[in-house]
């Protein structure tokens, strides 16, 4: 309860204590929003956490090793995140459902424990330390980027792609009859996750002192689905709920933190259960608008229908 | 007139079936061209061909001249379609994926509805637009009214779209393609399709499932779209629309083109007929209605009385699926001991009513009585226990077991093990097609094989009443006669049948009553000697 009183009358304050969860919230609604590409073009792909480390192992040793300044660092960092899932997505786009989900979780460990446990570069097992680490600077460019990605990727799912997007989900034979290029579009969308994706691996980096393997498991891209299972994947606000609540949920009920992927799993299965198109239904915060609200929406449309 | 789409010697088969078997085909610009053939002849296959869902074996599929797209009524001329091609001479369609396929003007509809469910109508239409928007990726990044004015052009056009294929855009529009009515749903499939602009716009059975009333007006639409200029490939079951509507039909028939003409001519082929009412309709059909034969069989139509306590009884049973009401209103009856066949044509609703017998689907309402087991509310356990027992459609056999654990499946609900095992080997016996492959995997049978095993499962929940759906479907002509043998057999050693056959003379030859279903409804019955005789069944399956 103090976290809520405190974010009312003291946000300065509120600001400056949570500046970290602040700062992982913001990469984790990244992320969110990284899924939710895939998910609005109908694909189960799970391979998040493998792009996250592509684009923070990237930033970090360019740092080390190269005079480049540290923006540069992060944009190669997600465009090389994004130029490897070109290649993955050669062959794994062809699977569909569970079985594409299987695949992309099978690059995510095959990434940690074949590539990055075995490259000396990446300090295999014991991590990297990272030299250009700010946490609170760091902050920034999150707090930046979250909105403005949000926007880009709500205004990019009513372009001429987004709508070939929605029709994909829905019914790719059908699409593929509206002369929609399937397996050219779903590509387009796992290109522009990965490329999310591994710019929030740079930044995390960035407030972290460390990038740590283990970081980049399995355990990290259930996470990132859980985001968007519980906000919902109707429009990108979905996600990013989920990832707000998600985060910082073990800071608002502290007696729980012990108990983080309990709890977290629990309310996966409420929402599962009782609310599966998510938090955040069609037609933007179902859940959180009041009923007088959408009562009025109704008669306001059934009016504009006479 | 020009040929606009031109199928030459077209193969395509799926293991050992041959699906579409060396077909050619022309169809002509401007025309209404009907694709017919009973259940299973390849017509879906051959339509997944041309739009690239399918790739050919061999043959080619050629687009011919294609004319510049015609610009919309009311509307700017719309951007030229991405693709090559567009114009000019004949472009082979084969091998180019179902993308490429649209591209080139050819839209279609899907036979099972095939609508993005979550979007509404309008987004639906939009969708089918996407060949004629520009990528627009900037202009939506900066959604001023000066940049969305292509948007709202878009928008104005989807409306008229579905105002053309009889949709209020108003009442409509924004609902969920999901929630619209069954019969507004294959329209708006249309108006989706329309939205590419296309050429030729093929319709896989837009009627399957309406009633009479929605029928006609997808026949009214259909001939609308046509004077519009549109050329269209219908195909359908419901022989009424194809005949009424069509200029030229082609007949498919075990994936060969065994009739091609207008439809008076393809009507009266007796290829055509045999294809439709089974091997014995030419016999028949020689008979001459009013002939002195005909006179006896009318006479004999009145010995057929209704059971009066019958082992199964039915009343006014109706049966819906969502919006669609597949069966309405129902009722007949089974004595102990007889063979009865429901008999029409694919989609009036016979394996519906045997599905609602089974409990493998609830009726909507009416009376379902097995002795003494109320079968509209009984589980689908205890129906079989007490004896009425179903063998389905497409024999569901499972492939990968053996013949012998198909059968030892069949015994299931048996209590008494050494029973079982000693019908088993009995069964075996009786059908040495099966003894024979008893350690072969089932689906290494052929489709006859396996439609003995599927009946010899049957069998084995001793069964006091056995529904029979389809048995011959997919069937060469000897099979067929062996499977109707096989049915001969087990009804002279006491098996009470309920049998649903496309292939209506078979049926009728060895049923002692049977009902002709139309569109969920009875329209005729007698024996089947007499209705075998009637001209009015002719007329049910090929709408005369």
């Amino acid at each position: 309860m103090d976290f809520f009183i405190q974010l009312f009358t003291d946000p300065v304050g509120f600001y400056n204590q949570h500046e970290l969860l602040i700062a992982q919230i913001g990469i984790n609604a990244i992320l969110a929003i990284s899924i939710f590409v895939t998910f609005y073009s109908g694909q189960l792909t799970l391979a998040n956490a493998g792009f996250m480390a592509i684009g923070a192992y990237t930033t970090v040793i360019m740092s080390l090793y190269l005079p480049t300044p540290l923006p540069v660092d992060m944009l190669v960092g997600a465009l090389l995140a994004a130029a490897i899932g070109f290649l993955v997505g050669l062959p794994v786009l062809r699977l569909r459902g569970v079985f594409l989900a299987i695949a992309t979780i099978g690059f995510v460990e095959a990434l940690r424990l074949g590539v990055i446990l075995n490259l000396p570069i990446t300090g295999e097992g014991q991590g990297l330390k990272n030299p250009s680490a700010d946490p609170l600077g760091g902050i920034v460019p999150i707090l930046i980027s979250v909105p403005i990605l949000t926007y880009l990727v709500w205004r990019l799912t009513h372009t001429r792609l987004g709508q070939a997007w929605a029709a994909i989900r829905e019914d790719e034979l059908a699409a593929s009859s509206n002369g929609i290029n399937v397996p050219a579009y779903k590509m387009v969308a796992f290109v522009i996750s990965a490329l999310v994706a591994g710019y929030a691996g740079a930044l995390e980096t960035h407030i972290n002192f460390f990038v740590d393997p283990t970081e980049y498991s399995v355990t990290r891209t259930i996470q990132i689905l859980t985001f968007a299972v519980v906000g919902g994947t109707t429009n990108v606000i979905g996600p990013i709920v989920g990832a707000v609540f998600l985060t910082a949920l073990p800071e608002i009920v502290r007696q729980f933190a012990a108990y983080r992927d309990v709890v977290n799993g629990i309310i996966l299965i409420l929402v599962i259960i009782f609310r599966p198109q998510g938090i955040v239904g069609r037609g933007g915060l179902a859940i959180i608008a009041p009923r007088w609200w959408t009562r009025w929406r109704t008669r306001e449309r059934a009016a504009a229908a006479h | 007139m020009s040929a606009l789409l031109q199928l030459t010697n077209v193969n395509r088969s799926f293991g050992g079936v041959h699906a579409v078997d060396n077909v050619s085909v022309e169809i002509e610009e401007g025309t209404i061209f009907g694709l017919i053939g009973p259940n299973g002849a390849g017509k879906t296959t051959l339509v997944n061909l041309v739009t690239g869902y399918i790739r050919p074996q061999s043959g080619s599929i050629k687009l011919l001249s294609p004319p510049p797209p015609a610009s919309e009524k009311g509307s700017n001329s719309p951007p030229p379609l991405a693709g090559e091609g567009r114009v000019g001479a004949a472009v082979e369609l084969a091998r180019r994926p179902p993308h490429a396929v649209a591209g080139m003007g050819i839209a279609r509809t899907f036979q099972t509805l095939r609508l993005y469910r979550n979007l509404t109508a309008l987004e639906n239409v939009l969708a089918g637009m996407h060949l004629r928007r520009r990528d627009d990726t900037l202009q939506q990044l900066i959604p001023i009214p000066a940049f969305l004015k292509e948007d709202r052009r878009r928008w104005q056009h989807a409306r008229e779209l579905l105002a053309r294929v009889g949709l209020d855009p108003d009442k409509f529009g924004n609902r969920q393609a999901a929630t619209l009515s069954y019969g507004d749903q294959r329209r708006l499939e249309v108006a989706r399709a329309l939205a590419l602009n296309p050429h030729l716009l093929i319709l896989d059975e837009p009627a399957a499932g309406m009633n009479p009333a929605e029928k006609d007006r997808v026949r009214a639409l259909i001939q609308q779209l046509n004077q519009d200029g549109l050329t269209v490939l219908l195909i359908d079951h419901d022989m009424r629309l194809v005949m009424g509507v069509c200029r030229h039909i082609a007949v498919l028939n075990f994936g060969r083109k065994i009739a091609d003409g207008p439809p008076a001519t393809v009507s009266q082929d007796p290829a055509v007929i045999t294809a439709y009412l089974g091997s014995q309709a030419q016999k028949t059909a020689a008979h001459v209605p009013g002939s002195e034969e005909m006179d006896v069989a009318a006479t004999s139509t009145a010995v057929s009385a209704e059971p009066t306590s019958p082992l199964l009884e039915v009343r006014d049973l109706q049966v819906s699926y969502g919006a669609i009401q597949a069966v309405r209103g129902v009722s007949f009856g089974v004595a102990k001991g007889e063979i009865v066949a429901l008999i029409g044509a694919n989609g009036a609703g016979k394996s519906t009513i045997l599905n609602s017998l089974s409990g493998v689907l609830r009726p909507h309402s009416g009376v379902a009585r097995f002795g003494e087991l109320d079968l509209t509310t009984a589980p689908p356990d205890r129906i079989v226990s007490q004896g009425l027992i179903q063998v389905p459609e497409g024999r569901e056999i499972l492939a990968r077991l053996t013949v012998r654990e198909n059968l030892e499946l069949g015994a299931w609900g048996r209590s008494n093990g050494r029973s079982a095992h000693r019908d088993i080997e009995g069964l075996m016996k009786q059908f040495p097609i099966l003894g024979q492959r008893r350690d072969l995997p089932a689906g290494q049978l052929s489709g006859g094989e396996q439609q003995i095993l599927a009946i010899a499962r049957g069998l084995l929940a001793q069964p006091k009443l056995l529904l029979l759906d389809e048995p011959s479907l997919g069937l060469a002509p000897q099979m067929v006669d062996t499977v109707f043998d096989v049915i001969k057999k087990i009804h002279n050693d006491g098996v009470t049948i309920l049998l649903v056959e496309q292939n209506a003379l078979r049926a009728l030859e060895i049923a002692d009553r049977a009902y002709v279903v139309e569109t969920g409804r009875i329209l005729l019955s007698g024996t089947g000697a007499a209705l075998r005789r009637n001209p009015e069944v002719q007329k049910a399956y090929l709408g005369g």
